[in-house]
């Protein structure tokens, strides 16, 4: 009898516990990418940068890690890490924080620890073809297409940008301040468009194949910086 | 609550590694995210003994690993990969891994569990996707029961693989060799074994440091660009002036894991002290520890390779525990 109070006890406090855990208020930040003004949708467009460059994506997935609110009170470091797929839909879901919430806050890519701390799994899984298995480390950035211009066998696109060591750091902090407040849907914008024209100027004919660390991976990581926007 | 794998399970069974009498500490501990247990190293000894995980279903981790060569590739400068294939590098042997860091000839690896993908994968290595690998482990049994028993339930994923294997492999420890004996004070060296250990602290020592024989770093030791443009540490860092830099192998088993060098391109330990005696040492990217000219007799060779056979642990090579 006694051991079924207990449990009745038990039960009703896990409950209690549970809808209070309810409370906490979640909500999604979705990532979309654009090129030429057009959603990017893996093998069914065709896209063109500003040197005229036509090209296709096979395949456009990269790090999103520590996303976090900015708001007007300090507050805690957040650990995340999403893999943002364009062949998907990608709403990463985050907790609400008390205070005036002023913008949002990512890593493109993922931290230094992140990259030589191990087998991972989730996000970080090898599984998901991200990681470098000859100089350990993950590939923060990867677009794979075809381009009339690429100079490389079958014509490919393959940038894939990673480093997480100076002087060839890829991870690039993002800041977004929301200009009238926040909006009822946050969604990320990322425009392919500025990661060919950005500070620095990504010629396909010139740089089809970026696939290892070095100053080209940088000048790439230099251009995520600006690809970025709320939609408000 | 955490699911057990069954009643009167208690989890798996802890085998803290043993740190040898006069070995420092591990620089990083790698079992402090993976602790080593009984099942644990016995699952990442079936993975390391398994034809399976390769894309011609005949070659292991051992294939190459060769425990009688003190997990090096007997006799073999480049390794066989699948469907005939060649490796660009002799195979190292598999010693104290616990006590190294960046692992690979040129260190491109910054972590032991990560450092099979490459081998799993390479297509003239292993030649393996990653996701085939997943499902020849979920097919099975023993597999799912073997990660229940490490893990406590029988997902079977990557980062568990690659724990396991990290467990068998950071648990080769090679610490039982007259060397070790002698340093015990529970043997004593041979005259020629005596004067020999005496040209290898006068000549070796700093790179190949006591007690591991490594320094754990990178040093070009003279050796000139190979067919395969194998630039060793450059090749990761991207500096120049890490060209044809390569890790310090350990010289532990070193007259087991013949022949020598990245590329196993110098035959026999006796060409290895000709190699070092006859260096130019006015080679523009080589090493300031080999500028100062070596000279040894060849009496004095013989004697320094009677010390390196010193080296040799039969109680490692024969361990039981570590065989398939």
């Amino acid at each position: 009898m006694n051991k079924l109070l207990f449990f009745t006890a038990f039960i009703i406090f896990s409950l209690q516990a549970f809808s209070q855990k309810k409370t906490v208020k979640k909500t999604g930040i979705l990532f979309t990418n654009i090129a030429n003004g057009k959603r990017v949708v893996p093998a069914d467009s065709k896209y063109s940068n500003a040197f005229g460059e036509s090209y296709t994506i096979t395949k456009f997935r990269y790090y999103i890690s520590n996303l976090h609110f900015i708001t007007d009170k300090p507050s805690a470091a957040v650990k995340n890490t999403f893999l943002a797929d364009a062949a998907k839909e990608n709403k990463f879901i985050l907790k609400k924080p008390a205070g005036k919430i002023k913008g949002i806050s990512f890593l493109l890519g993922v931290d230094s620890l992140l990259n030589s701390s191990g087998a991972q799994s989730g996000a970080l899984d090898p599984l998901n073809d991200m990681f470098w298995t000859w100089n350990s480390g993950y590939v923060m950035f990867k677009l794979e297409g075809k381009s009339d211009s690429s100079t490389a066998d079958l014509q490919r696109i393959e940038q894939h940008i990673g480093g997480y060591k100076d002087p060839y750091k890829t991870m690039r902090q993002i800041d977004l301040y929301f200009k009238k407040g926040m909006p009822k849907n946050v969604i990320v914008q990322l425009d392919l468009d500025k990661y060919w024209n950005g500070i620095h100027k990504i010629h396909i004919a010139r740089s089809p194949l970026i696939t290892s660390i070095g100053e080209d991976a940088v000048r790439s990581a230099d251009n995520f910086v600006g690809m970025f926007s709320v939609i408000e | 609550m955490l699911i057990s794998a069954g009643k009167g399970w208690h989890g798996p069974t802890p085998t803290p590694l043993k740190i040898p009498v006069g070995f420092p500490k591990p620089p990083t501990d790698i079992f402090k995210t993976n602790p080593l247990t009984e099942e644990g190293f016995q699952l990442g000894k079936k993975l390391f003994y398994d034809g399976g995980l390769s894309k011609d279903g005949e070659i292991s981790c051992g294939s190459c690993h060769q425990p009688f060569a003190a997990f090096s590739t007997y006799d073999h400068d480049l390794s066989h990969g699948v469907k005939n294939s060649f490796s660009t590098r002799n195979a190292p042997a598999l010693i104290n891994l616990a006590w190294m860091r960046d692992l690979h000839w040129d260190g491109g690896i910054n972590h032991i569990e990560v450092q099979p993908l490459f081998p799993l994968t390479a297509p003239n290595e292993m030649g393996m996707r990653l996701d085939s690998i997943m499902i020849h482990l979920k097919r099975d049994t023993a597999y799912r029961r073997m990660f229940r028993n490490a893990f406590g339930d029988a997902n079977i994923s990557s980062e568990r693989m690659l724990k396991a294997l990290a467990q068998f492999t950071g648990s080769l420890v090679s610490a039982d060799s007259k060397y070790d004996k002698v340093k015990r004070g529970e043997a004593t060296f041979i005259e020629p074994e005596k004067k020999g250990y005496e040209l290898f602290k006068a000549n070796c020592n700093t790179c190949h440091r006591e007690p591991l024989f490594t320094d754990n770093d990178f040093h070009n030791n003279g050796m000139s660009l190979n067919r395969f443009k194998d630039n060793g540490r450059q090749g990761i860092s991207l500096k120049r002036t890490d060209s044809l830099k390569f890790k310090v192998p350990t010289l532990r088993n070193i007259a087991l894991t013949i022949p020598y060098m990245h590329d196993g391109r110098i035959a026999t330990l006796d060409m290895v002290m000709d190699h070092y005696t006859s260096l130019d040492t006015g080679l523009v990217a080589l090493d300031p520890l080999l500028r100062h000219k070596i000279t040894m007799t060849p009496k004095e060779k013989k004697q320094l390779v009677f010390f390196l056979y010193t080296l040799t642990d039969t109680a490692f090579t024969r361990n039981k525990r570590y065989a398939p």
